[in-house]
């Protein structure tokens, strides 16, 4: 059982250092005991005060590294109480530190620090919370050291890490700050280059991503969030608007090969760090040429996804000496055990495109009209092929992909597109703006029903879907409340089309059972991951219910798993994150024959379930620039006929410039003691 | 509006306005350091925080946006002991060598230590600064006087586009570093620097800033004419400064007006009147002179003026030859250029220029660049196309043959291919007709014969015009659209179409192209015909051309007119450039009178001008600076430079300013227009004597566009002689063009401006030859591989008509099949390989 010594974090001390066992709360309770199962840690240091686990830390030392590590790796001296306040507190804490220090050099840390709440971004600003916070709680140490009484014999090793709230929300981890102060420096390719070190589609997460991001913006909590994705579009934008070739160079090319079974997000991520690593890489894609992108291309409509811009940053990854085999399915064309012959190493990401049944009378009777799911009928739709819909065409679903369907199915010729959901429109899983979109378009909404029956007339044709009312009960485990169908409330929704957009799962068909490779009851495939347990022996798990921090390699060696059939059905961006950290083990596995995670990585990981963002801080700043908003073409007929044409067009450049100057800068540096 | 209250005075304000901008409105003083109004703000010193009633931090005026109601409080307590730290941090291992800084006397952070009353430092670390940056050219880099306030950095990534600084390192080690290959050596990251930190090498302990006596003047090595101050020590030029705010160009400056002052201390200066080369008086020289031309007799006595020359002694110029003289044999190097350019818009759209200030370019919403490197040839151009293309929503189209620094902002670049010009106009004019985005309302009330062009345009064949000009059909559409999309166009061309063979097609297919767009009379944006000369404009409308009268008239249409003014009876006719160089060749000239021109050098078929010269029986040369054309020829007049003389010059946009005299002309030579006017008295004794005031009144009375606006009389005087073209209903013309022979195959060598040098004069200028000291042939790699020959390696560049050598430059920057070499060095000469009235010619290259 771990014990908290000391805790200054969230401004609320408990201070164990005389005996008993306060508990600390918040940050604390959601830390791993230990770093990555094995190795235990002995002090965390970082924005928002210090927590000491380990009564042989030296703080005073722990404390003089920290400022170091702020000044010299991090500080990007663009202000003057960063730029040389840090370095007056480090070579102060140095001096302190070799014995040369005096009492009143506490002092001049605590002033600097103070001034250093005018600096012009939060990474050096909160490097002084931690430092004071030893000063003042610590004082004795550093008066020791100070009288000399003490010397450094510290045998701690540090991680530490820089981060900010939007970043460590961000699955892929991009520097947002960086890229943003990019774009209001008028430095669009700068912005693009540090995207790319962490999103390699960045056209695509610059208009379709969720942006967990801006929900950890800290300009919430002073008016709205940065648009943080228009931003990244923008940038993105900007280069082949300009007709720039990217600027990336592999490095020299190396023997070891990898396999990618999926030209999606998940697999072109991969592929395309691994190709820069210099890895000869081959992706199996199973549908045909011009298809490539996975989820993002047949399950985003092209008013949303344009194809020839997703096409472009596919070609960019081709260009890399990625090779694409199009047209080839794994377990049909080419076994997984083939591949796992043919290659050093095989990255599996097939992603996950199997429509969920929809548990309805009449479902599996073969039905004209009733199609097979909404990801079925976008794909069908995206590829040009006859998706078998009618005029009246209902779909079953609250997330993007119904939304989707009722769009693209206006945009296929139905007269009418009607969306029945269960639940009422606040507790629907799709975007607030998709789903404005839909009801723009003139998509008609039946909340709180639940399709009972498909209804046939004499030749099996679809006629309408009987349904029944819905009221919401108390909150279920998801902290929704829960539908419950209101009595005698039975009604037909007259249709010729029923499409079911419940969800998805990954097919894995194409592993072989007695393979070696572990699958869930979900459907995901097993990967190995830390055994981190939190102080009351919990597992550390992400939000999917996944472990916290996992190595991304199978049970079989040589085989790694990544992205929806390995997290379960997320997001393009959680993909692309995951598969960067997976190019990155199977690098690490191809060169030194191991498959771990960098203490790095680990941390990034722990600080993501700690969570840099506090939606309750207190936030000083001026309110003057609202959140800007990008153009978008309005009015039904944008969902016309065969009108796949991008209905959000960005942002123009000088509005983006204003909007990336509303962007607080919110770094932070993190530190922990081994 | 926005309404706050600072420091108790209320302040109305456009929203988007900052806390400091609205400050000075209100007449509240906010300390900054690294603020500066041109560029973005950039949050650095942290010296101008203020508090805000409501907010618990102290917020920075200089990029903080105003919101309606809030309390301001810029003075207190609290601000001041953050500001005073803060310029305490600043000053941690800051140098104490003021006595040795150039900047001290005018450095800010001396200011603001003065300001706060910094007298101590209580704070110490240890000194992580790197080294002095010596290795760069013309700008030495001093980091331990460095305030990171980024000021450099963003003038030279925002303002000049150059991009080439940037910061580098993490923490206190952080220093200003530079992409050195991407320096444009503008300076502009010198006059911003608020400390001793960028400093001017030409500079350098020449003398302490107040020693220095400014003269208001203005630069005239280009056509834009940037308001600067000649900073004058002992007689010596030491610097060129400009002010940020009250200068046209808000302080900015390129290499020309920065380094570039060099010249006017040469050691080749003439300083004394030469007989044959021997040094003589001026009497003396001017006796023989008069003498010389009286005996040869109005016929044979020609001329050439320059655009180096004031307004005034361009007028002089013509009038001593036409009335004192009695010979109409007078042009310039205007012939091969902007006098063509000029004929054919005046002819069809009744332009006398540009048709709108420089200023408006910055606010257009497209800019198309056709065949000109606008930051060689003008510079000032450059940062309005910064401003609009970058900083503002406006879509930059490039057409040129080759990749030009502005080519990386470009939204398209069209690399048409050599003498393809009229195809490419046409065929992006077609496409906007096509698409219906020709501005019909605006043809419909200014142009008188609309339909009929639309329907020859039309039938301009797309499939065709790709093949000419090399240039993709998608590429055509993408640059068309944006081109008819912009409310406000700016269409800029240069000398790549006007000194061009068939220039007139050329220039009357982009006229076409921007009354298609409705460019002409547009609030922003315009046509800009520009030329790289200085005083080019000046020189054209003081009528030094053999078919023009002062104010661009027409010489046989004003001739009686002039004839009554001046009571002469002028000659029917005059020969101009080429014919004078022709009447050199069959003996009818005898005498020839060269005004601060060389004709061996920059024009085209200079090595066929130079045989000329050679046949002439009497050549005088009235110029500045030593060369071969001074010593061959038979009287050498010396000349003043820029800030040795008055008078006044116009501008490309039209704008006459005065040039300030800072200095007395170097040893005996004399001010240009005192040289003309003895001249002239030589040559009518009887008329009264010219003086400067006289002309004046003449240029004011003869010129009426001159003649409208007063000179307010102010140093920095600078009033539009014309303003803003506005077309006359149903004036202006389209012209139709037929499309030109695609010239002949083979390698095109192109001859042109470079961005470090400016006519022959800046090849005598110091800080221009630190950068560019010789010329060179640039080469496309493919074509170096097939002429066997690598970087660096001298070759024989032959035409039909010369050959010229000069080493090799691999570059990709141009395309295949063309070369491209600089024209400013007399030692290449590569102008005797061009044929007259062009600037491209079919090559062979050979190992030299």
């Amino acid at each position: 059982m771990s014990q908290v010594i000391f805790s200054s974090w969230g401004r609320k001390v408990v201070d164990n250092r005389q005996g008993g066992t306060a508990e600390a709360e918040g940050a604390y309770q959601k830390m791993p005991v230990t770093f990555d199962g094995s190795r235990s840690w002995g002090a965390f240091m970082g924005w928002d005060g210090i927590i000491v686990t380990d009564p042989k830390v030296d703080v005073v030392a722990m404390a003089a590294e920290y400022a170091k590590r702020v000044q010299e790796n991090y500080c990007c001296a663009k202000c003057t109480p960063g730029k040389r306040g840090t370095r007056v507190m480090q070579d102060t804490l140095a001096r302190i530190l070799s014995g040369h220090g005096e009492e009143g050099d506490l002092a001049t840390i605590e002033s600097i620090g103070d001034l250093m709440q005018n600096c012009k971004c939060t990474l050096c600003m909160t490097s002084a919370v931690p430092v004071i916070d030893t000063i003042k709680h610590y004082r004795n140490e550093y008066l020791s050291y100070i009288r000399g009484e003490r010397k450094p014999n510290s045998e701690s090793r540090y991680v530490d890490k820089l981060t900010a709230p939007c970043q460590d929300r961000c699955p892929a981890h991009i520097d947002i700050p960086k890229y943003v102060e990019e774009i209001k420096d008028f430095r669009n390719e700068d912005a693009l280059a540090t995207v790319r070190e962490n999103m390699p589609l960045p056209s695509v997460c610059g208009r379709v991503c969720p942006h967990p991001c801006e929900s950890a913006c800290r300009r919430k909590n002073v008016d709205e969030a940065v648009s943080i994705m228009v931003l990244k579009r923008t940038a993105s934008d900007y280069e082949w608007k300009h007709h720039h070739n990217p600027p990336m160079k592999p490095k020299p090319r190396k023997s070891k090969t990898v396999a990618v079974v999926g030209a999606g997000p998940a697999g072109l991520a991969a592929a395309y760090y691994l190709a820069l690593e210099g890895y000869p890489v081959t992706i199996y894609e199973a549908l045909p040429e011009g298809f490539g992108g996975g989820m993002i291309a047949v399950g985003i409509p092209a008013y949303r996804m344009p194809r020839h811009i997703l096409q472009r940053d596919i070609d960019i990854i081709s260009a890399l000496g990625v090779e694409i085999i199009y047209g080839k399915r794994v377990g049909k064309d080419i076994t997984l055990l083939e591949l796992k012959e043919k290659y050093d190493a095989v990255f599996l990401a097939p992603g996950a495109h199997r429509s969920k049944p929809m548990g309805v009378e009449g479902e599996d009777k073969g039905y004209k009209g009733f199609l097979p799911g909404g990801i079925d009928f976008l794909r069908e739709a995206y590829m040009g092929k006859p998706t078998g819909m009618g005029k009246k065409v209902v779909v079953v679903g609250g997330g993007n992909t119904a939304i989707d369907c009722v769009r693209v199915a206006l945009r296929e010729g139905a007269e009418e597109s009607v969306l029945l959901y269960r639940r009422s429109r606040k507790e629907m899983p799709a975007d607030v703006w998709e789903v404005d979109g839909a009801d723009e378009e003139g998509v008609r909404f039946e909340f709180l029903v639940l399709p009972t029956k498909i209804i046939v007339d004499k030749k099996d044709q679809v006629t309408g879907v009987e349904c029944v009312r819905m009221e919401l009960g108390e909150p279920d485990a998801s902290g929704r409340r829960r539908p419950q169908p209101v009595e005698g409330s039975e009604f037909i929704v007259e249709c010729d089309t029923v499409i079911p957009a419940i969800g998805q799962d990954p097919d894995l068909s194409f592993i072989p059972e007695k393979i070696g490779i572990d699958i869930t009851k979900w459907n995901t495939v097993v990967t190995k991951s830390l055994p981190l347990k939190n102080p009351k022996g919990r597992d550390l798990n992400d939000p999917m219910g996944n472990p916290l921090s996992r190595t991304l390699i199978t049970d079989l060696d040589g085989v790694f798993a990544g992205g929806d059939a390995e997290i379960g059905p997320l997001t393009v961006v959680a993909c692309v994150g995951n598969a960067h950290r997976a190019a990155r083990v199977i690098q690490r596995w191809l060169e030194e024959g191991k498959a771990y995670l960098s203490d790095e990585e680990i941390l990034e990981d722990i600080l993501s379930h700690v969570s840099v963002y506090d939606k309750n801080e207190q936030v000083p700043w001026l309110d003057s620039v609202a959140r800007a908003h990008q153009a978008e073409i309005h009015g039904r007929e944008r969902a016309s006929r065969k009108n796949y044409c991008e209905v959000e067009l960005g942002f123009t450049d000088s509005q983006a410039v204003q909007e990336a100057e509303r962007c607080l800068r919110c770094y932070r540096v993190a530190m922990l003691a081994m | 509006m926005v309404t706050l209250t600072i420091d108790g005075k209320t302040a109305s304000v456009p929203a988007g306005t900052t806390i400091l901008e609205a400050a000075q409105q209100v007449g509240v003083r906010i300390p900054t350091l690294c603020w500066l109004q041109k560029v973005s703000p950039t949050g650095a010193c942290r010296i101008c925080v203020v508090e805000v009633e409501g907010v618990a931090r102290p917020m920075t005026a200089c990029n903080t946006p105003v919101k309606e109601g809030i309390v301001v409080t810029t003075q207190s307590e609290k601000l001041f002991a953050i500001r005073k730290q803060v310029v305490e941090l600043l000053l941690v291992n800051h140098p104490l060598d003021c006595p040795v800084c150039d900047a001290a006397g005018e450095c800010d952070l001396q200011n603001i230590c003065y300001e706060f009353n910094v007298t101590q430092q209580p704070f110490e670390a240890e000194d992580v600064n790197p080294p002095v940056i010596n290795g760069w050219p013309l700008i030495q880099q001093v980091p331990s006087r460095c305030v990171l306030c980024e000021k450099c950095v963003k003038v030279c990534h925002e303002t000049v586009g150059s991009s080439a600084l940037f910061v580098n390192e993490k923490g206190d080690k952080s220093f200003i570093d530079k992409h050195l290959e991407l320096c444009e050596f503008c300076g502009n990251c010198v006059s911003v620097c608020p400390t001793g930190t960028m400093i001017s090498k030409t500079f350098k302990f020449k003398a302490r800033p107040w020693e220095l006596t400014k003269v208001p003047s203005v630069c005239t090595y280009c056509p834009s004419h940037c308001q600067v101050d000649v900073n004058v020590k002992n007689g010596k030029v030491v610097r060129m400064t400009s002010e940020e705010g009250s200068t046209v160009n808000d302080g900015n400056l390129c290499i020309g007006g920065f380094f570039g002052h060099g010249y006017v201390d040469s050691t080749k200066r003439l300083t004394q009147p030469l007989v044959k080369s021997v040094a003589a008086g001026w009497d003396e020289a001017l006796t023989l002179v008069a003498d010389k031309i009286r005996e040869a007799g109005p016929s044979a006595v020609a001329a050439l003026g320059s655009p180096r020359l004031s307004n005034e002694e361009n007028y002089l110029l013509q009038k001593l030859f036409r009335v004192a003289v009695g010979t109409n044999n007078i042009d310039s190097e205007a012939r091969f250029g902007a006098l063509r350019a000029l004929g054919v818009l005046n002819a069809t759209l009744g332009l006398e220029g540009v048709s709108n200030s420089i200023e408006s370019i910055g606010n257009a919403d497209a800019v198309l660049v056709f065949g000109a490197d606008v930051t060689a040839e003008v510079p000032a151009l450059d940062w309005q196309i910064e401003k609009a293309c970058r900083k503002q929503n406006g879509k930059l189209v490039i057409a040129n043959m080759r990749q030009v620094k502005l080519t990386r902002y470009a939204n398209t670049h069209l690399n048409y291919k050599p003498g393809s010009e009229v195809a490419l106009a046409g065929a992006l004019a077609k496409i906007i007709i096509d698409k219906g985005l020709a501005k019909e309302a605006y043809l419909a009330k200014y142009v008188k014969n609309a339909d009929q062009i639309k329907q020859q345009l039309k039938s301009v064949s797309l499939k065709k015009a790709v093949e000419a000009t090399g240039v993709s059909e998608a590429l055509l559409v993408e640059a068309a659209v944006y081109l008819g999309n912009a409310k406000n166009l700016a269409l800029i061309f240069g000398a790549d179409v006007s000194r061009s063979e068939g220039a007139e097609d050329k220039v009357l297919a982009l006229a076409n192209l921007a009354l298609l767009c409705g460019a002409i009379g547009s609030e922003s944006g315009g046509i800009f015909p520009i030329d790289e000369k200085g005083n080019m404009q000046g020189l054209l409308d003081m009528g030094v051309a053999a078919d023009l009268l002062p104010g661009l008239k027409s010489f046989s249409k004003s001739r009686t007119e002039f004839e009554k003014a001046w009571n002469v009876t002028l000659p029917a006719k005059g020969l101009d450039a080429q014919g004078i160089l022709e009447g050199i060749e069959k003996g009818a000239i005898k005498v020839l009178y060269l005004a601060a021109t060389n004709p061996a050098v920059s024009f085209p078929d200079s090595g066929r001008w130079r045989k000329a010269l050679d046949k002439l029986e009497f050549l005088v040369v009235q110029d500045i600076l030593a060369s071969d054309l001074t010593e061959m020829a038979d009287v050498v007049l010396p000349g003043a430079s820029d800030v040795e003389k008055n008078g006044s010059v116009t501008s490309l946009d039209h704008q006459l300013s005065k040039l300030g005299k800072a200095r007395k002309p170097v040893g005996d030579a004399r001010e240009d227009f005192e040289i003309l006017a003895s001249l002239y008295g030589k040559l009518a004794p009887k008329a009264p004597p010219v003086v400067l005031a006289s002309v004046i009144a003449e240029i004011k009375q003869l010129v009426p566009a001159y003649g409208k606006s007063e000179c307010c009389g102010g140093a920095q005087c600078r009033h539009a002689v014309r303003s803003r073209f506005v077309p006359a209903v149903k004036s202006m013309v389209f012209s139709e063009i037929k499309a030109s022979a695609a010239p002949a195959a083979g390698l095109k060598l192109l001859s042109g401006k470079i961005l470090f040098h400016f006519g022959t004069t800046s090849t005598f200028a110091e800080g221009n030859l630190v950068v560019a000291p010789v010329a060179y042939v640039e080469m496309n790699p493919a074509d170096a591989e097939a002429c066997g020959v690598k970087d660096g390696d001298m070759v024989k560049v032959t035409s039909a008509i010369g050959s010229a050598k000069g080493a090799v430059k691999v570059s990709s920057k141009t395309q295949a099949g063309l070369i491209f070499a600089p024209y400013h060095f007399a030692e290449m000469n590569i102008q005797q390989i061009i044929p007259a009235k062009s600037n491209l010619v079919t090559v062979q290259i050979s190992k030299a």
